[in-house]
């Protein structure tokens, strides 16, 4: 009886022993009378920004305590962290599909009708419903990415070369780049996400008005409708370089700084590490010629971070405060020029001159959200696009994206 | 438990007073014998067998995740697993990978453990050299090893005009996969080298003195004393590496993520990304619940077939 007793005093401790290191730090609760609020964001390129306005937070509000997390691959992370019910606070990532599985799972407090949402251009408030397909809003839309074409122009002034308005002088001017012994496009087909910006480019301007109707209504489109985006991707992985399927993202940041192409495929959020790279570099921002009618042309432009707050929070109010701090003009100016991003508030101008073009497009309203926003998150387009930037074939592309579609669908 | 019992019973079978003193003894050592084990296998159960049964639960689910609630769908899990084709090439990948991994790791292994048991100049330093990649962590060295390839070969390439070299292989379809082979073999061969040093180490030098009288040269030494003898290291190092090489991850998250497209998804891989970034948690249980019992499968295969080759040796 008594070597049973000590067996179980053993046992008992040892999982005592493993139970005090899970608990103690993510309680969040209040020591020595200051609130702990988490923080949780995606945007690691953003870490400076945000520990220079929490300092300024914490500053205004010395009771509460704001701590920064952006782990990497935070999509991943905050789905475990939620499927075993340690949700931070204040939840910031954009409006994408990771953003409608976690309403529609109930993480979210509803700010439907908050008077946060007041500060936001409507635009972008849609575009969070027509992501959900509800009515309710769970997060406030912050920022605001687009994509385009970024060139060096330095290398269009020496080939004496003007910016595209259609897609046929995008062609033209690609094979006139290529004849003179230059790079048109650096494209970087190792990390299969980059070949996204282009490609939601293409598909948004040409899969027709009624794509996401019918996808409310269970239809999916994507063999008929995505056919002349993935056509034009083949076109647009003709003019690349050598060794285009071997290299990733942060060496084609470089790569295009130190002007090895004379244009770059990418979203905006690339400048910041482009100028890293060479601060010298004059670079501008063309909207993406996706068909030939420079009229109906729209920029690609989504939602690039939301502030959500967690249905659980235990201090909400706190939480909330933060949030609305961040909204203040002067701190959602000092984002968008630090990263250089664009506002989805109302009345913050983004004045960085290489920019300028998308602005003019992004103010009149000519603006349509990332296409894969919409694709469920067990597609993966990104890797089909990989296999048919070496394969170039069309046809088997646009049968897998449909085929996995339906497949995700009808396990739902 | 039932093992136990047995000697316990064993001991009450002896003469009484004698057994009495033997058993007041002997549950004093078998109290420290349970102190040693027991902890060791709590936390195995929390941390292996507790969430492994969790898996199990959550595969006859359609669960997301994420979401608070979820509803019992049976064997829909399992059924969709085999119409899938994503998961048919995954395993594809796997299999073949594990199959060149398995053999090229312990050919490779042997050849170079022979060479350090051999009485060569500065062999501890070699064989420190060559345990070396044990040690380091295989995300470290996929991250190098992805530098490596996609920035030193193709410059080395183009400057000596070598064409081949000059492309990644890690960004071509065809040949990724040897690029994730070669660095797992380099890393993997490090542990079955010392394994097999130890082996090699156990054969009695008589054997070959007996066997050079005979007349027998180096190659029928080889296949007639060394490899008989070693016989059951062969056996742990074939099951040990071909396990890993069917588990293969960390290289797979470093160097390709799967790509391009997904020529180099294993199986491990497609559970954790579909799994968690893909939300299909419950399907991907049920991927996970049927690769453990291949996994399982083929290790018991190959440990009863390699076991009766080592007795007939």
């Amino acid at each position: 009886m008594k070597k049973t007793v000590s067996l179980l005093a053993a046992s008992v401790l040892s999982i005592s022993l493993l139970a005090g290191c899970g608990s103690g730090d993510n309680a969040g609760g209040a020591d020595n009378g200051k609130v702990k609020i988490e923080f949780f964001h995606y945007k690691r390129e953003a870490m400076d920004t945000f520990d220079k306005l929490i300092e300024k937070f914490e500053k205004e509000n010395p009771n509460i305590d704001i701590e920064q997390a952006s782990p990497p691959d935070a999509g991943t992370v905050i789905k475990t962290r939620v499927s075993k019910g340690d949700v931070p606070d204040i939840i910031s990532i954009g409006g994408d599909m990771g953003y409608n599985e976690l309403s529609k799972a109930g993480v979210f407090t509803d700010l439907s009708k908050d008077k946060v949402l007041e500060k936001v251009q409507p635009a972008y408030i849609q575009m969070l419903k027509d992501i959900t397909g509800q009515e309710k809003i769970y997060g406030v839309p912050f920022a605001a990415n687009a994509v385009g074409v970024i060139y060096n122009k330095a290398i269009f002034n020496e080939l004496g070369l003007e910016v595209p308005k259609t897609w046929d002088e995008f062609v033209a001017l690609s094979e006139t780049i290529q004849k003179a012994g230059k790079v048109p496009f650096y494209h970087t087909y190792k990390d299969a996400w980059t070949l996204l910006p282009s490609f939601n480019a293409l598909a948004a301007n040409t899969q027709g008005a009624d794509f996401y109707e019918q996808l409310n209504k269970g239809k999916v489109l994507a063999e008929k409708r995505y056919k002349e985006a993935v056509e034009k991707m083949v076109v647009l992985s003709k003019y690349g370089h050598k060794n285009q399927q071997g290299v990733a993202y942060n060496d084609g940041n470089t790569a295009f700084a130190n002007g090895e192409s004379a244009m770059y495929l990418q979203g905006i959020w690339a400048i910041p590490e482009i100028i890293k790279a060479n601060p010298d570099i004059e670079l501008g921002v063309f909207p993406f010629p996706a068909t030939n009618n420079p009229e109906e042309i729209k920029v690609i432009s989504g939602v690039d971070l939301l502030y959500a707050l967690s249905a659980k929070s235990e201090h909400p109010k706190e939480a909330k405060k933060f949030i609305e701090f961040m909204l203040q003009d002067e701190n959602a100016k000092q984002y968008i020029e630090e990263q250089n991003a664009f506002s989805a508030l109302m009345g913050i101008a983004q004045d960085n001159p290489t920019v300028a073009d998308l602005k003019v497009m992004m103010e009149n309203g000519a603006v349509t959200d990332f296409p894969d926003h919409y694709i469920p998150t067990g597609v993966y387009p990104d890797k089909t696009l990989q296999t048919l930037a070496q394969d170039k074939d069309v046809d088997s592309a646009l049968e897998k994206i449909q085929k996995d579609w339906e497949k995700v669908q009808s396990r739902k | 438990m039932k093992s136990d019992q047995l000697i316990l019973n064993n001991h009450q079978s002896s003469p009484a007073d004698l057994a009495k003193s033997k058993k007041k003894k002997m549950n004093g050592r078998m109290m420290a014998y349970y102190l040693m084990v027991i902890p060791a296998a709590l936390l195995f159960f929390a941390f292996h067998t507790f969430p492994a049964i969790q898996g199990i639960y959550y595969s006859f689910t359609n669960w997301n995740g994420i979401n608070l609630d979820y509803d019992f769908v049976g064997f829909k899990n399992y059924i969709n697993l085999f119409k899938d084709t994503a998961v048919r090439d995954s395993y594809l990948f796997t299999f073949k990978f594990a199959i060149f991994a398995g053999v090229l790791v312990n050919i490779i292994s042997l050849a170079v453990a022979i060479g350090l048991n051999a009485k060569i100049k500065g062999r501890n330093f070699f064989r420190a050299v060559y345990f070396l990649p044990n040690i380091l962590s295989v995300l470290i060295v996929g991250f190098i090893f992805n530098f490596v390839f996609t920035s030193i070969i193709p410059n080395l390439g183009e400057k000596y005009q070598i064409e081949f070299l000059t492309e990644n292989i890690l960004g071509n379809a065809n040949l990724a996969w040897i690029g994730i082979l070669i660095v797992f073999i380099w890393q993997s061969c490090a542990f079955n080298i010392i394994l097999y040093l130890s082996g090699l180490q156990t054969v009695p030098h008589e054997l070959y003195e007996a066997s050079s009288l005979d007349g027998a040269n180096r190659w029928q030494q080889f296949w007639k004393i060394t490899f008989p003898v070693i016989a059951p290291f062969f056996t742990i190092n074939m099951v040990l590496a071909m396990k890993n090489a069917l588990m293969v991850f960390d290289q797979i998250v470093a160097m390709t993520g799967g790509g391009p497209g997904t020529v180099t998804t294993s199986i491990s891989y497609l559970i954790y990304t579909g799994g968690l970034a893909g939300g299909e948690f419950a399907f991907q249980s049920a991927n996970g619940v049927i690769y453990f019992i291949v996994i399982m499968a083929i290790s018991v295969f190959q440990l009863k077939v390699l076991q009766k080759r080592e007795m007939d040796m």
